[in-house]
């Protein structure tokens, strides 16, 4: 039957192993992947848990479609309470992993306790068992991937695994598949290795059923060319996420030197073009027209010729402009480190330009950096740096708590310097001249965070008119304005929801591009892959209980409207350059709490940003936690 | 001689394994790649990818070892079919074959062979990149020459630019 | 002839094969074009 799909509860500590059926209810509810994770995160976990203890719950969540031939479809959630932030814990992974999991005969897996020794989890249709990776324990994420399918014998098993920064706890550890697919933000990696669980390895040859299967075909074919028409995922098929960099570079909306600069001037050889020297053709997840992502080689640090897949956008920011290093080797060399150690790309180069930052203005000194020079644009530094995050070695171990305890350690006014919140980095996007990104990387759930809510499309000049279609009220076209930009951000967050919660690539829905398939096009997905009925009022309210979930946990442990800030430096310090209508900006205090009154407003929670009652019982929540799974 | 053949080009796969997915929805009605009559082999730490799929032989090798006369050819689409009914599951099509074209079903006891979906195969039909093309033999070397060319006329300007 | 957005005003235009820079017809911001891809134009800055 389509939707008699199953959870595994699975306890490191006992090693016991429960298999239940996922009710009906909890798909009309929440349909998959992010969706039952947050309803499992609030379920599951305790207030106040320490997020590196057994206690926590780790969550995969395979998305509700995975496995369809359209849109990137091949998707996979992974929640927990976030060490780095103590907040939601959530990151989303491509790659083939999820469709393999669901093969096996899996769509959730609830994993909590603590193994004694390293293990890893095998997961051959329907079976689970618990394997000995004491082998695998120390080894960087290709070489466990390779380890683990000579192990059984089999090439086409799909592992998601944990590098070395998370054996080593690093608060911003990722979770790791392929060559470079990665569940990044949020430390998701951490709490894998908190729990001696260094990977999860799936091989399925199960049939996943499908409601209307001819019609699905046809309709997935109608949703590929829908995508590839538009004239982002065109480009982006040749340039990868890095085609962000023409337009928000030249313009000026990229943080440089940390956040002294808002264009990288020396940063022409960041241009994705130069990924030609380098790439020999692109590659892409499951089901993925668009293959974004490049294959190329280059030398590394020391000489030798590696292969490697990306980078993307947020590596050109985090190794290339945040740190003033111009080259676009820089940037291929340190992607490729970041993944072999399982590290967050983005926390990474985030912390190492606060770093840098500090030590320019003598916040930092020498002996407290093991002596290494934190010169902006020392590309030996970003290596080595990078390097001792993951091994916690030196100053290394200062930084791979992440922002709030490295602020406690360095003290001196560094937090000032700090972009990030909730205690996690903001991507290397300035934020300065535009109102809109700036709400959404406050209020995002999981800390800043540019994939919870970002109106991207914001940035087009659209005519009102269609603005006013998509968001479904008025919205000014001017990137630089306030008006109607909280209801831009309340819209995206629950399309996002949505997309997590199937489990398709965000790229193919309105994100950057404007003419994506959105809300009509899910329903008619759902509709002929499962059967289900969810029209596009309903599918909204899916994405609004889901987004609201995450805010009742955050709640719980303890944030309030106060955390839904942004940097100071953002209302002191205007944008020394760029375009004339991005230059000289800040956020305007006042215009910035106006846009959060009227956020919550749209959600229909207090003025402390808590959902009130009547909004909880629309949705269905007044009686969380409601153990239904 | 076939009209139209499946033009496999693996140096533009990007690995997405679409053609799997559509192959078994549409064959097979259920997503589940291991029943695909098509594959994609996947180095993945050199980032390699090759399609592998029945390429329907002139002479099919599966034809000459059948001990049942369970192939034929289907004279609408030129694909080499085999008839399940006949087929008493010995697999020596598969154990034959170079190409990994004929492949064991261990659910049904049969092989597994690629029949370009009556004409229309979806693999070609969903391969964005073109790794996977449904075209005139005459176009698919035409296709072929070009690219060589093209290599060439590149080695050329390397050539004129240099004293 | 390549299509390019203006990144001041957002509207699209035309620019000539080749050309090194571009006026933009509903603003008149000049460009720097550079041609990173057979035919397709890129706007590189500020003229």
């Amino acid at each position: 039957m389509v939707l008699n799909r199953k959870i595994a509860y699975i306890n490191l500590s006992t090693r016991e192993v429960v298999q239940k059926p996922i009710p009906r209810e909890m798909r009309t509810l929440y349909l998959g992947g992010r969706g039952i994770n947050m309803y499992l995160l609030y379920n599951h976990i305790q207030p106040r848990t320490d997020p590196l203890s057994p206690e926590n719950v780790l969550m995969i969540g395979t998305g509700l479609l995975c496995g369809i031939p359209c849109l990137g479809s091949g998707r996979c959630d992974i929640a927990a309470k976030s060490p780095l932030t103590s907040a939601v814990g959530d990151s989303n992974i491509g790659g083939f992993f999820a469709p393999e999991l669901r093969l096996a005969g899996y769509d959730h897996l609830v994993i909590s306790g603590k193994a004694e020794k390293p293990v890893y989890l095998w997961i051959s249709d329907d079976e689970i068992t618990v394997k000995n990776a004491s082998h695998l324990w120390g080894q960087d994420t290709f070489e466990t991937q390779t380890m683990i399918r000579k192990d059984h014998d089999d090439e086409d098993i799909k592992s998601i695994v944990i590098g070395i920064a998370g054996e080593n706890l690093v608060r911003f550890a990722n979770v790791r598949t392929g060559m470079k697919n990665s569940a990044g933000r949020t430390g998701m990696g951490a709490v894998m290795g908190s729990k001696n669980l260094k990977a999860i390895a799936v091989r399925g040859t199960l049939s996943i059923e499908y409601a209307h299967p001819d019609e699905l075909l046809d309709y997935c074919k109608e949703m590929n060319d829908m995508i590839i028409g538009t004239r982002w995922a065109r480009a982006q098929s040749k340039w990868g996420t890095m085609i962000i960099y023409s337009n928000t570079n030249t313009t000026g909306l990229i943080r440089t030197k940390n956040f002294q600069l808002n264009r990288f001037a020396e940063g022409e050889d960041l241009e994705p073009e130069n990924i030609d020297r380098y790439s020999f053709g692109t590659s892409g997840c499951y089901g993925c027209v668009v293959h974004c992502r490049h294959r190329y080689t280059v030398k590394d640090e020391n000489g030798e010729t590696i292969f490697a897949e990306g980078p993307e956008y947020t590596s050109l920011g985090a190794f290339g402009t945040m740190v003033n290093c111009p080259k676009m080797e820089t940037v291929l060399r340190a992607n490729h480190l970041v993944n072999k150690y399982g590290i967050d790309t983005l926390e990474t180069g985030g912390l190492i330009a606060w770093a840098m930052e500090l030590y320019e203005k003598g916040i930092l000194t020498d002996e407290q950096t093991d002596g290494l020079k934190l010169e902006w644009g020392n590309e030996d530094v970003v290596y080595e740096l990078i390097r001792k995050m993951a091994t916690r070695e030196g100053f290394g171990n200062v930084l791979a708590d992440g922002f709030k305890p490295a602020i406690a350690k360095i003290g001196k006014g560094s937090d000032y310097y700090a972009i990030q919140v909730k205690g996690m980095s903001n991507l290397h996007s300035d934020e300065r001249p535009t109102p809109s990104f700036a709400l959404g990387i406050a209020t995002s759930t999981r800390g800043a965070d540019h994939l919870r809510s970002r109106p991207a499309i914001d940035l087009y000049g659209l005519p009102k008119e269609l603005l006013e279609e998509i968001y479904e009220g008025p919205v000014s076209p001017d990137s630089t304005s306030y008006e109607g930009k909280p209801r831009m951000i309340w819209w995206q967050e629950r399309l996002y929801a949505v997309t997590d919660a199937i489990g398709t690539c965000k790229f193919q829905t309105v994100f950057c591009a404007v003419h994506a398939p959105q809300w009509n096009e899910y329903s008619k997905l759902i509709q002929l892959a499962t059967g289900m009925e969810l029209p596009k009022t309903q599918l909204m309210d899916v994405g609004e209980r889901i987004y609201t979930l995450e805010r009742l946990f955050n709640l719980r442990e303890g944030f309030t409207r106060k955390d839904d800030a942004i940097s100071e430096r953002y209302f002191k310090e205007p944008t020394p350059i760029g375009f004339p209508n991005v230059k000289g900006k800040t956020i305007d205090r006042k215009q910035f709490e106006k846009m959060l009154d009227e956020y919550y407003t749209l959600h229909n929670w207090d003025s402390n940003g808590v959902p009130t009652k009547e909004a909880l019982e629309r949705l269905g929540l007044s009686k969380e936690p409601s153990h239904m799974i | 001689m076939m009209e139209r053949i499946l033009f496999i080009d693996p140096e533009k796969c990007t690995g997405c394994r679409l053609c799997e997915t559509a192959c078994s929805l549409r064959n097979e009605k259920v997503l589940n790649p291991s029943l695909s009559r098509i594959h994609v082999a996947k180095w993945e730490t050199a980032g390699l990818y090759i399609p592998v799929v029945c390429v329907q032989c002139e002479s099919p090798i599966c034809q000459t070892v059948c001990p049942v006369r369970a192939v034929s050819r289907d004279e609408k689409t030129g694909a080499v079919v085999i008839d399940a009914d006949v087929c008493v599951g010995c697999r020596l099509c598969a154990l034959y074959c170079p190409f990994a074209g004929a492949q064991i079903d261990s659910k049904k006891g049969k092989i597994l062979k690629c029949d370009l979906c009556s004409g229309e195969p979806v693999c070609a039909k969903f391969c964005d990149p073109k790794a996977l093309q449904y075209v005139k033999a005459t176009t698919a070397n035409m296709m072929k020459q070009r690219a060589a060319a093209q290599r060439f006329s590149e080695l050329m300007k390397k050539m004129l630019l240099t004293p | 002839m390549s299509e390019v957005r203006c990144l001041n005003c957002l509207k699209r235009f035309q620019v000539p094969q080749n050309a090194e820079t571009a006026t933009c017809p509903h603003c008149n911001t000049k460009f720097r074009i550079s041609w990173p891809a057979l035919g397709q134009a890129k706007v590189r800055g500020l003229a």
